[in-house]
């Protein structure tokens, strides 16, 4: 498909840049070895106290952990750089170079930036959900790897549209990139089932900032505890985010090039 | 006077067909929030928003032939570049038409896209971490460039613009003027039938700015590319427009050839001549503008040029004489200082 | 030097009023990470008969609310400050001043806290709202934490105020700056309190100075120390006190060496 040739250039010439500076390979290898090494020794000092976490088990929350990696590593793979990015542009003009080409402004402004090395987080994040997958010893069977992989893509397309929503707010306000940081605090708390949490502070992880549904409801897909329910929840949500996103990017654009609304 | 590139298209200009771009009436008004500084106004704003128009164009109106090369020349805030976005489509019109080969900018047709270009002197496209190359792979990938076009085209911009030597070193590496260059080679690989320039020389030595004068000269020489090109450096135009527009406060205050322009604005001439020294008193001829070293540079009224110059001859040891229409610039700002005041 | 510190406050102050959004946003950021080890550990407690390592649920949320506080009473940013100056050539300026850059750094840091202490406390309010901790105050420990809290203080800015003179030697500090705070994390009990850590961990807390800049002043604060513990505890903070003083000034002078040769 069309757009997928266009990603496919984009990620191509995202990796050929970066393949100069090999160093920043190891760098990011090495942070994010470090981050994992932290979320994991945490875990193991909580577990040395108990036997289960809100109802998770040990290897059940490994699995989490590995899927924070995988989301987060998704995230800051290709979303979060790109949408910085359009941010910026909007405000110093520069997106009048995307607005002047032969293809839908929204397709080229999501996939415009890609930090490669992330990849790392993303790899990082299939090991240890494998390592889980070996340890829960439990057989994953067709019915589970697809209500794990339809959450992720759920979580994804929800994510995604929620920093759309952001990034087009640039349009009207102008310092929107502190609301970015927001993002990063409360992805953090995705490191633990969000069940853990105060009601509202569940609430605001799931509806505000959507952590939730790109961490907990994936990695509950992955212990066999997904219920059907919440998964078409999620899908429902991700088809509403995405057409709403996409409604706010268009009327952002009418007002960017000061059409009558 | 500097030289002046001679600005041909395919032969002359392409009679009986349809122009390339067409404006008519064509306006901008912004609606801005107007708020006096202070906490109180703060407040009072939220409850009650005082708002300001800005007439950024009022009421164009122009043809362009296909292949022709226009100079915009106005203020800052004059509208040119206004009126550039909207001709783009980046801009939507507040009333008026305006079409550029066929299509309404503002729809933003993707068969409208593919065919022009824009290049801003002041902001690059060109991605600054990678190699200019790979910025041009893109390009082609977003364009839908064929192989073989795309090689032409590459091949000879490559060539046109000696860029051999700087296609895989990464932009943030290269020089503003080996930048800009890789930046104008970039917009013109789809072949656009329509250039549109914001200032593409600014901030360049001089150079760069002739050999860019030069390829957009040759470029529009051999693919007969309407361009319009606002600048504010009078070279620029020279070199390359046979045609100006003159814009000042949203409205046209001329539009037509460059040497007109001076006719009609200016309403002196300049006489230097070479005396050998400073100590005549001149100021009888005309107002001395300087002298230095034993040449006078005299600014006179253009219906007493011969007399004041039979004058000149006559009474004083004058070694050398030539007699020069003012600088554009002085035109330019005699234009712009006549709108004012209109 | 009263002066320079007044000034520095002064333009602290103007500059954070200006974002206040950013304050706003940096709150959050403040009080979700206590927030969220809090409501694990008070998962753990709740379900391990009531209590874990000897903490019940209450007493986890006086602790981290204690923590969060005198969190906010010691911490810097002054490792990415310095790496920012060093980068943009700022770093020249500072050098040619009279005064040490050392002195503008505290001011700024400590008017920025000035102006964010009342937040926090609000903070903790909420907090303790949804919690219920139990607190144990007395009068001799409340007294004693002021002075504990003013040395961890000094400690922890000295300690990554050298530190952050990385900068002058590699563009890597993100990469110092990570594992610093990750150990930090541990020792300064900020994970969980230190008792609950393995042997092995707390043994090495005793060693570093991590745990006199965070993790004392909270259990002193929380009356789970005895009077002479306390006392050991302040001796320990001025011997680290006058360590990092020292090691202060020797990796200054070799940083600003280093600087000069390589050219600002």
């Amino acid at each position: 498909m069309r757009f997928l040739r266009l990603l496919a250039t984009f990620v191509r010439v995202g990796v050929l840049g970066e393949l100069a500076y090999r160093a920043n390979f190891f760098f990011q290898l090495l942070e994010s070895l470090i981050e994992l090494g932290t979320a994991l020794a945490g875990l193991a000092i909580v577990f040395s106290y108990t036997a289960s976490l809100g109802g998770w088990r040990p290897d059940e929350v490994v699995a989490l952990v590995g899927v924070y990696f995988l989301a987060g590593g998704c995230i800051r793979l290709l979303i979060q750089p790109s949408m910085q990015q359009l941010i910026e542009s909007v405000r110093d003009g520069t997106l009048d170079f995307i607005l002047t080409k032969p293809e839908d402004a929204q397709v080229l402004a999501s996939i415009q930036r890609v930090e490669i090395w992330k990849v790392a987080d993303v790899a990082l994040g299939l090991a240890v959900i494998g390592v889980a997958l070996v340890r829960m010893g439990s057989r994953i069977d067709a019915v589970r790897a697809l209500q794990f992989a339809a959450a992720l893509v759920a979580g994804g397309v929800i994510v995604y549209s929620f920093w759309l929503i952001l990034a087009t707010l640039a349009f009207w306000f102008v310092r929107v990139e502190n609301i970015l940081v927001i993002f990063q605090s409360m992805y953090d708390a995705g490191r633990w089932p969000v069940g853990l949490y105060p009601g509202w502070l569940r609430f605001a992880l799931t509806f505000l900032v959507p952590v939730t549904f790109a961490v907990t409801v994936p990695a509950e897909a992955l212990a066999g505890r997904l219920g059907w329910l919440t998964l078409l929840g999620a899908g429902g949500l991700a088809v509403g985010l995405f057409v709403a996103s996409r409604l706010l990017w268009r009327a952002g654009l009418r007002h960017y090039s000061g059409a009558s609304a | 006077m500097s030289a002046r590139l001679r600005t041909g298209t395919l032969g002359s200009y392409s009679e009986g067909m349809p122009d390339a771009v067409h404006v008519r009436d064509l306006r901008k008004t912004y609606v801005v929030p107007e708020r006096e500084a202070g906490a109180r106004a703060a407040f009072a704003s939220l409850l009650h928003r005082r708002t300001r128009d800005v007439h950024a164009v009022e009421g164009i109106s122009f043809d362009l032939a296909p292949g022709e090369i226009v100079g915009f020349l106005g203020p800052n805030g004059a509208g040119k570049t206004t009126t550039l976005k909207m001709l783009a489509g980046l801009l939507h019109p507040s009333a008026g038409e305006a079409t550029v080969l066929g299509h309404i900018p503002a729809r933003r047709e993707r068969a409208f896209l593919r065919q022009i270009t824009l290049v801003m002197g002041q902001r690059n496209q060109l991605n600054w971490d990678i190699p200019a190359a790979d910025s041009f792979e893109l390009n082609r990938a977003i364009y839908r460039i064929p192989a073989v076009a795309y090689r032409a085209s590459f091949d000879e911009l490559v060539a046109l613009l000696d860029l051999e030597p700087l296609l895989k070193k990464p932009v943030r590496n290269l020089s503003l003027g080996e930048r800009m260059k890789c930046e104008i080679a970039l917009a013109l690989l789809h072949r656009p039938r329509v250039v549109f320039l914001d200032e593409p020389t600014i901030g360049l030595d001089v150079t760069m700015q002739r050999r860019i004068r030069t390829f957009i000269a040759d470029y529009n020489r051999r693919y007969g590319a309407t361009v319009l090109l606002t600048s504010h450096y009078m070279a620029d135009v020279e070199a390359l427009c046979r045609r100006v527009i003159v814009i000042h406060e949203g409205r046209l205050l001329f539009d037509g050839e460059l040497s007109a322009l001076v006719k009609q604005f200016t309403a002196h001439k300049t006489i230097v001549v070479h005396l050998g020294d400073c100590d005549a008193d001149l100021s009888s001829y005309g107002e001395l503008v300087s002298c230095v070293d034993g040449v006078a540079t005299l600014r006179v009224a253009k219906e007493e040029t011969a007399r004041v110059t039979g004058r000149l001859l006559a009474d004083l040891p004058v070694i050398d004489l030539t007699v020069e229409d003012p600088p554009i610039e002085d035109a330019i700002v005699s234009a712009f200082a006549q709108g004012a005041s209109s | 030097m009263v002066e320079l510190y007044r000034q520095q406050f002064r333009t602290t102050i103007a500059v954070q009023l200006q974002y206040r959004a950013a304050l706003v946003i940096w709150l959050i950021g403040q009080v979700l990470g206590p927030l969220v080890t809090l409501s694990v550990w008070t998962a753990v407690s709740a379900s391990g008969g009531g209590q874990a390592g000897g903490y019940t649920p209450a007493d986890f949320a006086a602790y981290y609310i204690v923590l969060m506080i005198v969190n906010q009473l010691t911490f810097t940013w002054i490792m990415f400050e310095l790496e920012y100056r060093v980068r943009h050539g700022s770093m020249s300026m500072a050098l040619l001043r009279p005064v040490h850059p050392i002195h503008s750094d505290i001011a700024d840091n400590v008017a920025f806290k000035l102006l964010t202490f009342p937040l926090i406390l609000v903070a903790a309010a909420v907090i303790a709202l949804g919690f219920h901790p139990a607190f144990h105050f007395s009068a001799w420990s409340t007294v004693a934490f002021l002075p504990a809290v003013f040395l961890a203080f000094l400690v922890r800015f000295l300690m990554e105020w050298t530190l952050a003179l990385a900068a002058f030697w590699t563009t890597r500090v993100s990469a110092v700056n990570q594992i610093y705070f990750v150990v930090s994390l541990f020792l300064s009990g900020q994970i969980a309190p230190l008792s609950l850590l393995p042997r092995g961990v707390q043994a090495a807390g005793m060693i570093l100075p991590f745990r006199w800049t965070v993790g004392f002043p909270v259990e002193l604060l929380l009356g789970k120390l005895s009077f002479p513990q306390a006392l050991e505890g302040m001796a320990a903070q001025v011997a680290w006190l006058g360590l990092c003083l020292l090691l202060l000034r020797l990796v200054w002078r070799a940083g600003v060496r280093t600087y000069g040769a390589v050219g600002a």
